[in-house]
């Protein structure tokens, strides 16, 4: 049977002793403040074209809605994305994901992501709101030295092709879902 | 009477024998013209009256017949009744018993026919059993023993073949429609009246049959003895269940005439059938008699059970009105022709317990139900004595309630669903007709009508008529004064908290109350309203005038001056105004005293409403708000943070009540996330978004708790607003 006190984020063996557990709900709650702290921040300062939000009562899982910049083919698309906290956030980048499909340089056919903030150039300054701003940017210009998705990356000069394409995938991915 | 030898008697009893076969073992023997021939009957008939014994005879024969059919044809007879109904096979195995009894009947038909002449020939005249003639004799004997005898499951058996020839017969009354419907395209692979497969199918049969058996009861006199009962019950259920599909829960069309007709054709004309009278042919006027009357029982019935149905329904009916005027009309009519008032009285009672009367139901939702029942009820029964009665309780019900008057005064002075006002406005004209409508009662003198029975005597039947929906919801209460009262506050309220000067709504209806509950009663209001449009010209005066200070300020300051002693009294609450504000009050206060003299005026902080623009980082919101949340916002713009007793001690308003005003604002924090919420989950429904909120947004130990209620109420307003949608329970952001 599972023990009820075990940090459901935590990976270390349930051998814990007690002071160690309580210091690591203690950065549980730390990280709990700081989401919090944040989602206030972007509820309040709202951004044109981001938002994110808690998916359940879970803090440390959210929902983000990019819509994509003017004057790029991702003009008026809506992207859904998940966003997951390790309870070591801020020390560690959140997981981010396109839950919408998304036919990008630097997404690749299930939404993983390849941007430099979210993983070697990760800081604890940056947050929820920085980050969504970087990926509304990374829409706009993507970095094709390493692309994720090879299609996208040739077809990208092309921004005409580019679109028929992007369209085409968009429907089959629709398609597949329904 | 003559001496007679023992071999006379015998000679007699062998042609006895030969004449009613009967008698002897042989049951009946098939006619024989040589053995019998009409002379020898005569020779026969001659002896038995010389010797004076034709009753001893005649009851010797009744006397057997009576045996052979208790022993025999009746136990065989009923005996195709013992396995009741065996693979839907009712039909066959009536007809067969039928048959079997005609003809079995049939073959007393000689016996019979001797002892008529018999009869003749002696000069019988006697009473057998009730009957002159000696058929009529047979059949009473058959009839009786056909009782007697009565197994279990005949009923079953019979009202099988009723049944299914009733369908066949429906069917090809309508079959003609539905031969168009057919032609359509759907393959139809049974036949709707019998059943089978289309290429055997059996109705023309059936019907033909059907045809058979009913003749040969007919004949037997056997048809309402023995299928009346089943016949009745059949069509009685019939009659319920097309009144039932035919006006379950549909409220806005009559019915009556398309009743009427269905059981003229349909019905009746199967009993026509079963008669075998086609409509037209004038035949037996014995059995036209009893068909005619058995029609109007069935009418009766009918009006009946549409009645009950009415009845049943008449909580939804009247709920729905004016929209189901028809029901209501149908049911008036109905009503007239049954006796189901008492019925309707003592169901329509227990409905409003159940589904009005309780705790569970709004104020407002009771008064709406109140008025539609007032106005159906008074279409149902002109003369109101069925109004007075049935909603007693309802009355009675909402004296229990102590919001009623306030809600009866909200619906009559505000345009809502009751459109109470509406009916303001009309009670005006009916008061102006009173004289006329009193003369015209006396000039129809001669359709005078008693008031029913169940009339209050100690009221008038005018005042009944007459009495219109305000004044039966004024009287709910009882006093005037109470509902002028409730009336004076209700008005307060709304002129203080709209501000806009606009009183000729509110002088209309202060004209309307006035020419019912009088002069005097609304006084007081009307000085309100007076002190309203003064305050307008004042404050336009003092705003043009340049000899004031007014027109020179950077925002405008108006007032609502009010005359204390006719206001009700106002919730004294204190408020320190930022000095700036106050600064502005003066001077207005200077200027009036210039206008007017010897007087001033008195402040009252905590009232009024202060427009103004919050310039946020990235946008300017424009809101109107109460002086003490404008108030509050204005102390942030010296400090980001205050406690609640810092900020308490600067307004001078107890921090329980600065609690409450500054949810205001929170309200506003909460609608940013709920923003973030909708454009990232989509659409949720009230009470998960109250969790996320309770879960996201209130944070620490100063939160103000937003109940699910206010939730609600805010949401509903942001819909309103059109700054979000709401269907089938959940809400979302319009698209953008």
């Amino acid at each position: 049977m599972a023990d009820q006190n075990i940090n459901p984020f935590s990976q270390e063996p349930t051998t814990k002793t007690t002071p160690e557990r309580r210091q690591l709900s203690q950065s549980n709650h730390a990280v709990s403040r700081r989401l919090q702290k944040e989602l206030m921040t972007l509820m309040m300062n709202a951004e044109k074209g981001v938002s994110a939000f808690p998916e359940g009562e879970n803090l440390f899982k959210w929902i983000a809605t990019i819509i994509g910049p003017d004057g790029t083919v991702y003009e008026g698309i809506t992207f859904k994305l998940s966003l997951e906290f390790l309870n070591n956030y801020p020390y560690v980048p959140p997981i981010v994901k396109f839950t919408s499909p998304c036919f990008h340089p630097n997404v690749d056919l299930t939404g993983n992501i390849c941007l430099d903030i979210l993983k070697e150039k990760w800081s604890a300054l940056y947050d929820v709101r920085t980050v969504l701003l970087s990926l509304q940017s990374l829409l706009a210009e993507p970095n094709n030295d390493s692309p994720l998705n090879q299609t996208a990356a040739e077809l990208w000069p092309n921004q005409t092709e580019f679109k028929v394409h992007m369209e085409k995938f968009m429907a089959d991915m629709r398609k597949q879902n329904s | 009477m003559a001496e007679i030898s023992m071999e006379q008697i015998s000679a007699i009893w062998e042609e006895r024998c030969c004449t009613f076969p009967i008698l002897s073992e042989e049951v009946y023997r098939r006619h024989d013209p040589d053995m019998t021939t009409y002379t020898e009957l005569q020779e026969t008939f001659l002896l038995v009256k010389k010797h004076a014994l034709g009753t001893v005879v005649e009851d010797l024969v009744i006397e057997r017949i009576e045996q052979e059919m208790r022993n025999n044809i009746v136990p065989k007879f009923w005996n195709y009744f013992e396995d009741g109904i065996v693979d839907g096979n009712g039909f066959e195995t009536f007809r067969n018993a039928v048959d079997y009894l005609y003809h079995t009947a049939a073959n007393f038909t000689t016996l019979l026919d001797r002892i008529h002449v018999m009869r003749n020939h002696c000069d019988m005249n006697r009473l057998v059993y009730g009957e002159e003639g000696m058929y009529d004799t047979f059949k009473v004997i058959l009839r009786s023993t056909l009782h007697a005898q009565l197994p279990l499951k005949y009923q079953t058996v019979i009202e099988d073949f009723y049944k299914v020839s009733f369908k066949v017969f429906c069917k090809s009354e309508k079959g003609n429609l539905e031969k168009d419907a057919n032609e359509s395209g759907e393959l139809v692979v049974s036949c709707g009246g019998c059943d089978s497969e289309i290429e055997t199918c059996r109705c023309e049969k059936i019907i033909e049959y059907f045809h058979n058996v009913n003749r040969q009861l007919i004949e037997l006199e056997l048809l309402e003895s023995l299928a009346g009962d089943v016949l009745t019950a059949l069509i009685h259920k019939r009659i319920e269940n097309h009144v039932q599909e035919t006006c379950q829960g549909s409220f806005d069309k009559e019915y009556i005439k398309d009743l009427e007709d269905w059981l003229q054709n349909t019905v009746m004309g199967w009993l026509m059938k079963i008669y075998n009278q086609e409509a037209d042919t004038s035949c037996n006027e014995s059995i036209q008699k009893s068909i005619f009357k058995f029609k109007q029982k069935l009418m009766h019935f009918m009006y009946e059970t549409y009645t009950k149905t009415r009845i049943d329904q008449l909580f939804n009916i009247i709920i729905e009105y004016p929209d189901s005027d028809p029901a209501i009309y149908d049911l008036r009519i109905c009503l007239e022709k049954t006796d189901l008032r008492g019925f309707l009285i003592q169901k329509f009672q227990r409905a409003l317990e159940t589904r009005l009367l309780h705790s569970g139901v709004n104020t407002p939702d009771i008064l709406t139900a109140y008025i539609a029942s007032i106005k159906a009820l008074r279409q149902l029964d002109s003369t109101g004595v069925l109004l007075e009665t049935v909603t007693q309780p309802i009355r009675q019900y909402l004296r229990s309630r102590n919001d009623t008057v306030r809600c009866v005064v909200t619906n009559l002075t505000e345009e809502g669903p009751g459109d109470l006002a509406e009916e303001l406005v009309r009670g005006e004209t009916d008061q102006v007709d009173e004289h006329t409508s009193a003369d015209a009662e006396m000039e129809n003198w001669e359709t005078w009508k008693p008031d029913p029975v169940d009339s209050d005597p100690m009221k008038t039947p005018k005042s009944r008529r007459t009495s219109d929906i305000i004044s039966m919801l004024v009287n709910v209460y009882g006093s005037k004064e109470l509902f002028v009262n409730e009336y004076r506050t209700l008005l307060a309220d709304r002129l203080l908290s709209q501000f806009h000067y606009n009183t000729e709504k509110e002088i209309r209806y202060l004209e309307l109350l006035k020419l019912r509950f009088g002069d005097s009663q609304l006084h007081y209001c009307e000085v309100m309203l007076k002190d309203v449009y003064d305050s307008k010209r004042i404050n336009a005066h003092l705003h043009t005038d340049p000899n004031f200070d007014l027109s020179k300020q950077p925002y405008p300051t108006t007032a609502l001056i009010l005359s204390a002693q006719f206001w009700p009294p106002f919730k004294e609450d204190t408020l320190e105004l930022p000095a700036t504000v106050k600064e502005r009050l003066a001077v207005y206060t200077k200027s009036f005293e210039t206008l007017k003299g010897n007087r001033t005026l008195n402040w009252k902080p905590h009232l009024g409403s202060v427009n103004l623009d919050i310039e946020l980082k990235d946008r300017t919101i424009n809101l109107t708000v109460s002086p003490i949340h404008a108030a509050i916002i204005w102390h942030f713009q010296t400090k980001n943070q205050w406690t609640i007793e810092e900020l308490s001690l600067e307004l001078m308003v107890p921090a329980t009540a600065l609690r409450r005003r500054i949810a205001f604002w929170q309200s506003q924090v909460f609608w940013s996330y709920i923003v973030g919420m909708l454009t990232n989950l989509d659409s949720m429904p009230l009470e998960r978004i109250h969790q996320m909120l309770k879960m996201f947004a209130s944070q620490g130990p100063s939160s103000v708790e937003c109940s699910v209620q206010e939730l609600r109420l805010f949401l509903d307003r942001k819909v309103r607003e059109h700054k979000l949608l709401f269907s089938g329970g959940f809400y979302r952001l319009p698209k953008t």
